[in-house]
Order: C-alpha cells, then structure tokens, then sequence
C-alpha cells in the first residue's frame, strides 16, 4: 500500500509574525502538515495557491489589497479553507452555521487542534465552494455585494495654493461660477471643477437641495426664505450674508405647509 | 376684694403693651401705603414698557375725554408726554434686559453643551479597535517565543498606549504636545513591530513645543487613521510624518502619510469628525482641523491650535 502524500498548507497574513505563529501552532498540532507557502495579501495567495495547489489555505481576513473573503471567494472549491481573524463579530457569527473553520487570534493550542482534527476529516472529500456563505459574508462584511448608496463626504477642492478635503457638513452652498463651481464655507470659498449636474447625483440628497440650475444649497445650512419685490423666492443662510435665489422650478421645494 | 381689684399698676402695664405700638402703627400704614405706590408705578411702568403704541392710544383717547369732561386739558398734555417719554425709556430698558438673559441663558446652554460634548467625545475616543488589541495580543504571544525581550518592549507599549485611552486613567492636568507624541510614538512601536519594513516612521517635534498645551486623542486618531486607511491597505506599506510647528502664533502639528490617499466617500469620517466636533468645544473658532492632499500623493491632516504653554506641575 502506497503512502498518501503528506497533506499542504498555504498560511495567508498581512503580519509575519502572525503567520509565524500560525505555521509553529500547526507544527505542534500537525507535525505530518507540510507548510508549502506564505503570503502577506490576498492577491498574492490567489496566485500562491493556483501555482502550488495546497491543501489547505489559512487566511487572515484584513488584508491590503485584496482582503481574505474576496481571496476566499476566488479560491472556493480550490482547497479547503480556514479563516483566521482577530475580531469580527459579523463574520464570525456567519461562520458559526458555516462549513468553513475559522480560528481566533492569537490562536490557542487546543483550538488549532480540533481544526486540524476537522480538516484531516475533511481532506477526504473535495472542498466544497460554498458560495452561499461567502456570499453572505462579503455582504455582512461590507466588502461587497449590494450596498447602499455611498455620497460624497468630503468635497476635494484647491483652496488657494492647496489642495483640502472639505467635509460636506462644511459646506453651505455651491454655485456654478463660469468654467468652476465655487464651495462656499463659512471661512472661505473653494473652487472645484466638477459641473452642478454632475455634483448633484453624488451628493446625498437628504443633505443638499438643488434651488436653481446653477446653485446647490444645504438644507441645513438654510435660515430663512424670503420672497422679493418680485416674487422670487430668496433663501438666507446661516454663517453668509449671500442670499440664494430659488428658480421657478424649485419653488415647490418651500412650499407653505 | 382684693382679687376683684386688680392692680392698677399691673392693669396699665397688661393694656399698655398694644399702646405703645399706636404711633409706628401709622408709620407702618403709611410705609404700606407708600409700598403699594411704588409698587403699582412699577407695574405701570412696565405695562407701559410692553403695552402696544396703539392700545396707548386708545387710552390717551379715553382721557381726553376724561379732560375734556373736566376742563383739564394741561393735566392731559402733561400725561400724554410724560407716559410716551417713559414708555420709550422703559421700552428700551425691558428690551435690554430681556437680551441680557436670553444671552445669559444662551452662554450657559452653550457652556453645558460644550462641557456634555467634551465628555461624551472623550468617551468616544477613548474606545480602543478591538482589532488592533487582538493583533498585538497575538504578536506579543508570538515573540515571547522567539524573542522575549523584544515581546516585554512590546508589550511595555501596549500598556502605555491603553492607559492613554482609559479616560479614569487620564491625569486631570491639560495634556500636552509631548505627552500626545509619546503616545503617538507607543502606538507607532507597536505597529513597527507588525508591519516591519511597511512602515517607516519620522517625528519632527521641536523639543520647545513639547510643553505646549494639546488635546488628548487626537493625534492618536490622525495616526490611526493614516495607518489604516493610507498604508495598510497597500501591500508596500509606506511612511507616517508628525512635524509640528509655530505658524503665525498657532501651534500646528501635522500628521502626513504617503499612502493610498483619501477617499471622498470613504467612512473614516468619524474620528475626523469627533476631532473637529471637540475642537469646536475646546476652542471656538480658534481651533480647526485641515485634511489636505499633498502633490506627492497621500494625505495631510493638520489640526491648528492657539499656541499655550501648559503650566509646569511638580
């Protein structure tokens, strides 16, 4: 009878140490194992593990470039797979009805026993892809999947010389100045050179109201609204003695109540 | 007999104690009286003070009237004038001194707001990642295998940076510039060790400004914020730089990184926005918070403070 060939290992972690600790904890637990490659991303271990084709893949989920779910869902079906994290409260109640093993770090002896018993269990049979609870994962993870709509936060404009972030809660208005668009604070004024169209569907639109082809006001920065000789509707700011006309268009947006 | 006969000398001294009270007794009415006067002027006075110039003149209306009935006209005249000079005196008055206690009541809501602010920011930033604790848990762990005294520095670290976050642990003086650098420098050690050659490190701290007065956690925060989201999600790592410096009577200290740069719609905002929200209560319009883009790449965040040296404590 021929021996099986002894099972592989790939360790995955942004911090050698970490897979230093890793590879020594399996030694102990698993003397027959053999550690055949390290890789300190997740795009690193993708390419790893499709030229050595381990066994096994241990994987750290916090990591540059390409974060150990998404590595995960890449190599699904590749190997079996062994998450290993620090603290994610999300991901580790999804492995809990999992098929996946995951283990906490720093990784305790006995823990990385029953692992390795699990997974010698398991070398048997193929790895299964387990689509379902990566999927899960990368959404409870926030890595990917169907997301709510993310809005500008923070505007980059050039104030003077310099280049700054403002934050939108900064902002009072902006207005359409020939090639530019200004940003308005209460301190200064900033130019950038995204167009008002443009601006306008990246801002979220509970913060900032659009009153005229050429302004966007925010509604909380709004004091008062007023109505000229002529009827047109003139909005007052908090921080600004600029009034802000409101087109035709608009109006409904201060409709009496 | 003679206790039907009551002594007279006792008789005058028991009816004597309420004639004495007689003469002040009509002092006291006219104290009264004179009370109730001034009081029903005060009233007056501010009925004038609030009363609408057209109630008024409804009442000037009813006493000419009453003057003309009477054949008083200068009485009229004299009252017309006197009550529309007082009412402009009065009405300038109460005026002033409904402003004085609205901005009396505004500065101590503002005070308190400032003060509960503070503490619950405090409290906020004094929550340390459980992720950055577990990792360095794990890496201390792993060098008391292969390098114990590596792992006690390490661990020296750890326990300097936690006892910097443990609001009760905070000494109750003003913290200073070098105190935050210290901090700064325990949590950048830290990181050293697990990132190896990924992070670099520079602090450009003038001795001088060691002593200036600076908010507690901020830094840390900046720090934090430009190791997670500028260079540890690059493969390559990069380099963190604190300089600090005098600009125009203002200490400005900043914390510069060549990493990934700073995402628009990225969620890191919350620290930053904390850090602004304590400026605010800390200083007024006298603080603020900067994050700039460097042409070089990266992020440049640069918090700006009246320059104040910390009282020296034994």
């Amino acid at each position: 009878m021929r021996a099986t060939p002894a099972p592989t290992a790939v360790i995955v972690d942004d911090e050698r140490l970490m897979r230093e600790q890793i590879a020594g904890r399996l030694k102990e637990a698993w003397p027959e194992l053999v550690i055949v490659g390290e890789a300190g991303n997740g795009r690193e271990a993708v390419a790893m593990v499709h030229s050595l084709e381990p066994d096994i893949v241990f994987l750290d989920i916090n990591m540059p470039e390409m974060d150990g779910i998404k590595a995960a869902q890449a190599l699904a079906g590749k190997a079996h797979l062994v998450f290993v994290t620090a603290y994610d409260q999300y991901a580790i109640s999804a492995f809990d009805h999992g098929a996946i093993d995951y283990l906490l770090k720093p990784v305790e002896p006995a823990r990385v026993a029953l692992a390795c018993r699990r997974l010698r269990e398991r070398l048997q049979q193929k790895p299964t892809p387990m689509d379902d609870l990566l999927e899960e994962l990368s959404q409870r993870f926030g890595s990917g999947g169907v997301k709510p709509r993310e809005y500008m936060r923070w505007i980059q404009a050039s104030v003077g010389a310099n280049i700054r972030m403002i934050p939108t809660s900064d902002i009072l208005f902006f207005r359409a100045e020939d090639k530019y668009t200004r940003v308005q604070t209460e301190g200064f004024e900033a130019l950038i050179r995204k167009p008002i169209k443009e601006l306008i569907d990246e801002l979220d639109p509970k913060e900032f109201w659009q009153i005229h082809r050429s302004t966007v006001v925010r509604v909380d920065a709004i004091a008062q609204v007023s109505r000229n000789f002529s009827g047109k509707q003139l909005v007052h700011l908090k921080g600004s003695d600029e009034k802000l006309e409101v087109s035709r268009s608009f109006n409904h947006l201060f409709k009496q109540m | 007999m003679s206790t039907d006969q009551p002594n007279p000398g006792a008789a005058s001294a028991a009816r004597g104690t309420p004639p004495p009270l007689q003469p002040p007794g009509i002092k006291q009415t006219l104290r009264d009286v004179w009370r109730v006067i001034v009081e029903l002027w005060w009233r007056f006075f501010d009925w004038l003070a609030v009363v609408s110039w057209k109630t008024l003149l409804v009442v000037y209306l009813l006493c000419l009237i009453l003057a003309a009935m009477l054949h008083r006209p200068m009485t009229f005249f004299f009252f017309v004038i006197v009550s529309a000079i007082i009412k402009v005196v009065a009405g300038g008055k109460r005026r002033a001194e409904l402003t004085a206690r609205q901005a009396t009541q505004r500065a101590d809501d503002e005070q308190l707001e400032r003060s509960v602010l503070e503490a619950r920011m405090q409290a906020l930033q004094a929550q340390i990642e459980p992720h950055f604790l577990f990792n360095t848990l794990g890496s201390i762990d792993q060098l008391i295998q292969t390098d114990p005294p590596r792992a006690s520095k390490m661990q020296q670290s750890l326990i300097r940076y936690l006892r910097s976050a443990m609001p009760q642990m905070r000494e109750g003086a003003r913290p200073t510039l070098g105190q935050q650098i210290e901090l700064c420098r325990a949590f950048l050690d830290i990181m050293a060790v697990r990132m190896e050659e990924r992070l670099q490190t520079v602090i450009n701290v003038p001795e001088g400004l060691k002593s200036a007065v600076f908010p507690s956690m901020m830094l840390q925060t900046l720090v934090e914020n430009a190791i997670k989201h500028g260079l540890e999600p690059r493969a390559t790592g990069g380099q963190i730089t604190i300089i600090a410096e005098i600009v125009d009577g203002q200490l400005t200290v900043h914390v510069l990184d060549n990493g990934v740069g700073f995402m628009p719609k990225g969620n890191d905002g919350v620290g930053l926005a904390n850090i602004r929200e304590r400026l605010k209560a800390l200083y007024g319009g006298r603080a603020e918070l900067i994050i700039g883009v460097p042409a070089a790449g990266g992020t440049c965040a640069t918090i700006k403070v009246p320059y104040e040296v910390a009282p020296v404590t034994a």
